[in-house]
């Protein structure tokens, strides 16, 4: 082994006051922009004009009801693929021929966009939160079971025949041997289920028009509220950087015990 | 006796397709839910409704704004990621910031690019390009933050440097990284495409669907989404077919690396 | 060929300071097959990079021809330990072995022939169209040597290359290289843990202490220009010299472990 060699000449500055420089830097550039005219101040509110409408939107409560309904949708949406992928991953994957039998009809399913499912849950469904719980669902269920079935299929084929020589009936091998690898690929699907039923759930909140923060950004551009608009834009981002700040720590800290956590597999 | 195993191959492969598809026929035959057409139904407007002309009106522009607004991304993606990647500092002062950008739901600026570029192809193609960008970028940026230690010795030790150091050596190190971006990305391209015509549009696939919708043209919708569902696999298997012959020496230092002791 | 002067080396470990060398000062002639031994953390490695231009001394200058070094110079190559991790996995063999003479901006048809005698010499000619991860340990790090080779460099370095493989491929690497600086006279620095090789392989043989490092003594070998694996490690003279440096290694860990 050779003996561990730093890299020579290092040590800048403090990579969290990098990033605050860099975030006031960002804030500075759109307060100033407008300002000047390089941006249309029809389209670009500052800065502090957005901030403003941002302050005034959490002292009223149709936003905060907007928000749970954002926020229940798409976790009531994640929860049920999570779980869908889960079980479903395992079992295919547990078994050859179920593998197999389904994997052509995956691959089909998989890359057909949610969106295309809109017209079809405003007609059978309505422009009810449910019809956006669908669109969720379908669409932060592939990951999950991708990433489950990548996870079974990995399985150390002597850990496998060890398990089988000591006659550990199905549940027992599930429990210390298929769970322990596949958790980390489940918590990879899950990060990114988490992400795409963020962006669904917005979409169907959006384009259907169930109730929610996308309805009302919809609003807004309809009712020419630019600034309330890009106020309602920043919290969904925020609401993003919150879900992927969870998921991480999450990740991080179920992945800590893990006796042999993996590199990432890109995905 | 080599005929068995082909056929059980096929099998399988078609087998469970088959009997969702005979499924949703038997099932829908006798429907008369205005809502839920029978598939024969559905299958028998695809020839009127899909003809050339309708390929051009609306296919036609929508893959063409795809392709652009993809291309963009990839472009944009890989090149900033690369410079930032490549970068402590750099990346540390942008982190936070892009952060935040790529948080936010890519569907939320469809009305944002309607205000600044009005309902034309170019707002579309900012949609597609914005949402895209992000995993292409962020992928990209690990990548090549990831690059083998060993390898930039090497290089450094033979002089490799400038260009060549950037394409033979840092892209192609973090092409496993970038491809898998890429193929997100290709996933998010084809949902904007189609949010992107669903309102404010006047041509596109979205559009077509929607404008069924709204006349009440429901079998001729599911055809539309039959449609849209038969992009998105092509599109995939494309992706799929490129991926083989780019990473080709990936799958097989990985199958080496796995088989060793 | 390579005057190593008054070289140190300080790192910023989590805070403390860590002196990985203390005063390195040798000379290596044109042509000359030294090897460097020393105990386990010793900065054999750290001296590699400095001479090889990938490490900056904190003091101290190592020339090369006569010119400072302050970046990898153009007349040297360098094999690394890790020779999986030194190739570059999407190229085949002899692309490889071809990377650092394209980028030198060598004509095409010097390359081929460079990369063919190259390829040769190491007796991987049949593996040229092969990928680094299809080939064994040993096979790798013939690669790593060819592309060394192939670049023509007047001085090579070698970082440990042989501690990674198994003893049969190493007796054989060991051959190879031998043979190759007998051929090609390049002036060859080799790092090495082990004492054996190192006496083996060498002209002379430099024996670093622990840390902070110096050369503890800078031994000639005293063996025929022929050797080869059974005879000479049979010879009393080997054995004799082996033991020496082997004490004085001894010794070193002693002075450190007190230290």
């Amino acid at each position: 082994m050779t003996q561990a060699v730093p890299k020579s000449g290092a040590g800048a500055a403090s990579p969290v006051l990098l990033g605050l420089i860099g975030l006031v830097g960002f804030a500075a550039l759109f307060e100033v922009l407008p300002r000047i005219g390089v941006l249309p101040a029809d389209y670009f509110p500052t800065t502090s004009a957005i901030a403003a409408h941002g302050l005034a939107l959490v002292r009223q409560s149709a936003f905060w009801v907007s928000f749970g309904q954002t926020v229940g949708t798409w976790a009531l949406g994640l929860a049920i693929s999570v779980v869908g992928g889960l079980v479903l991953g395992v079992i295919i994957g547990a078994v050859p021929l179920l593998r197999a039998a389904t994997s052509s009809t995956i691959e089909f399913l998989r890359p057909i966009p949610s969106v295309a499912l809109i017209p079809l849950v405003i007609v059978l469904l309505g422009t009810k939160m449910s019809s956006t719980l669908v669109l969720v669902v379908y669409a932060s269920f592939w990951p999950v079971l991708v990433q489950v079935l990548y996870g079974v299929a990995d399985v150390d084929p002597i850990a496998r025949e060890t398990a089988l020589s000591f006659r550990l009936g199905p549940l027992d091998r599930v429990r210390y041997l298929i769970w322990p690898t596949t958790l980390p690929y489940a918590v990879t699907g899950i990060r990114l289920a988490a992400s795409v039923a963020l962006i669904l759930t917005i979409t169907g909140e959006l384009v259907i028009g169930s109730p929610g923060l996308g309805h009302d950004i919809q609003t807004a551009y309809s009712s020419n509220a630019v600034p309330l608009m890009y106020a309602l834009v920043v919290v969904t981002g925020l609401i993003g950087v919150a879900a992927n700040l969870v998921t991480r720590m999450t990740e991080r800290r179920i992945l800590r015990w893990h006796p042999s956590v993996r590199g990432e597999v890109p995905v | 006796m080599s005929v068995v195993p082909v056929l059980r191959r096929v099998g399988l492969f078609l087998g469970l397709p088959v009997v969702l598809v005979l499924t949703w026929w038997f099932a829908s035959a006798d429907s008369v839910q205005f809502y839920q057409p029978p598939l024969s139904k559905i299958l028998a407007v695809f020839p009127s409704t899909w003809t050339w002309q309708r390929f051009d009106h609306d296919v036609v522009p929508s893959l063409t704004r795809l392709a652009i607004g993809y291309t963009i991304a990839l472009g944009l993606g890989i090149s900033l990621g690369a410079l930032i990647g490549s970068y402590r500092s750099l990346r540390a002062l942008l982190e936070p910031v892009l952060e935040f950008l790529r948080a936010i739901p890519p569907p939320v600026l469809v009305p944002i690019f309607l205000l600044i570029a009005g309902i034309e192809n170019t707002s579309k193609i900012l949609v597609i390009a914005s949402g895209c960008v992000w995993p292409v970028l962020l992928n990209t940026v690990e990548g090549v933050r990831a690059v083998d230690e060993v390898l930039g010795d090497t290089c450094r030790s033979y002089r490799i440097g400038g260009t060549r150091r950037l394409f033979t050596f840092v892209l192609r190190s973090a092409s496993p990284q970038i491809m898998a971006g890429a193929r997100q990305a290709l996933s998010l391209g084809l949902i904007l495409m189609v949010i992107s015509e669903l309102k404010a549009a006047h041509d596109g696939i979205g559009f077509a669907i929607t404008e069924f919708k709204d006349g009440f043209q429901i079998p001729e919708m599911y055809s539309g989404v039959l449609v849209l569902g038969a992009i998105g696999v092509t599109l995939a298997l494309l992706f799929w077919l490129v991926e083989r012959r780019v990473l080709g020496w990936y799958r097989g230092a990985r199958a080496a690396e796995r088989s060793a002791p | 060929m390579l005057d190593i002067r008054a070289v140190r080396k300080v790192y910023d470990s989590h805070g403390r300071q860590v002196e990985a060398l203390a005063d390195i000062t040798l000379s290596v002639a044109d042509g000359e097959f030294v090897c460097v031994v020393g105990p386990s953390g010793c900065g054999k490695t750290t001296l590699l990079r400095c001479i090889g231009g990938l490490l900056p001394p904190t003091s101290g200058e190592v020339y090369v021809s006569g010119r400072r070094v302050s970046a990898p110079p153009d007349e040297l190559a360098i094999v690394f330990q890790e020779y999986g991790r030194s190739l570059f996995p999407w190229l085949r063999v002899d692309q490889n072995v071809e990377l650092p003479l394209k980028a030198k901006g060598t004509p095409r048809r010097q390359r081929t022939r460079l990369v063919d005698e190259a390829l040769e010499a190491v007796g991987l000619t049949g593996a040229r169209t092969a990928w680094p991860w299809q080939l064994s340990g040993g096979m790798q790090q013939r690669v790593a040597i060819a592309r060394a080779l192939a670049y023509e460099p007047k001085v090579l370095l070698m970082d440990e290359p042989f501690a990674a493989v198994d003893a049969q491929t190493r007796a054989d690497l060991e051959d190879l290289v031998r043979s190759v600086w007998r051929q090609l006279g390049v002036t060859l620095v080799f790092v090495t843990h082990d004492i054996d090789e190192a006496v083996y392989l060498g002209q002379r043989v430099i024996v670093l202490s622990a840390s902070p490092t110096v050369v503890v003594e800078d031994i000639a070998v005293d063996l025929p220009d022929a050797r080869d694996q059974l005879n000479t490690r049979a010879d009393p003279r080997f054995v004799t010299q082996r033991t020496h440096v082997y004490s004085l290694i001894q010794k070193a860990k002693r002075t450190a472990a007190l230290a």
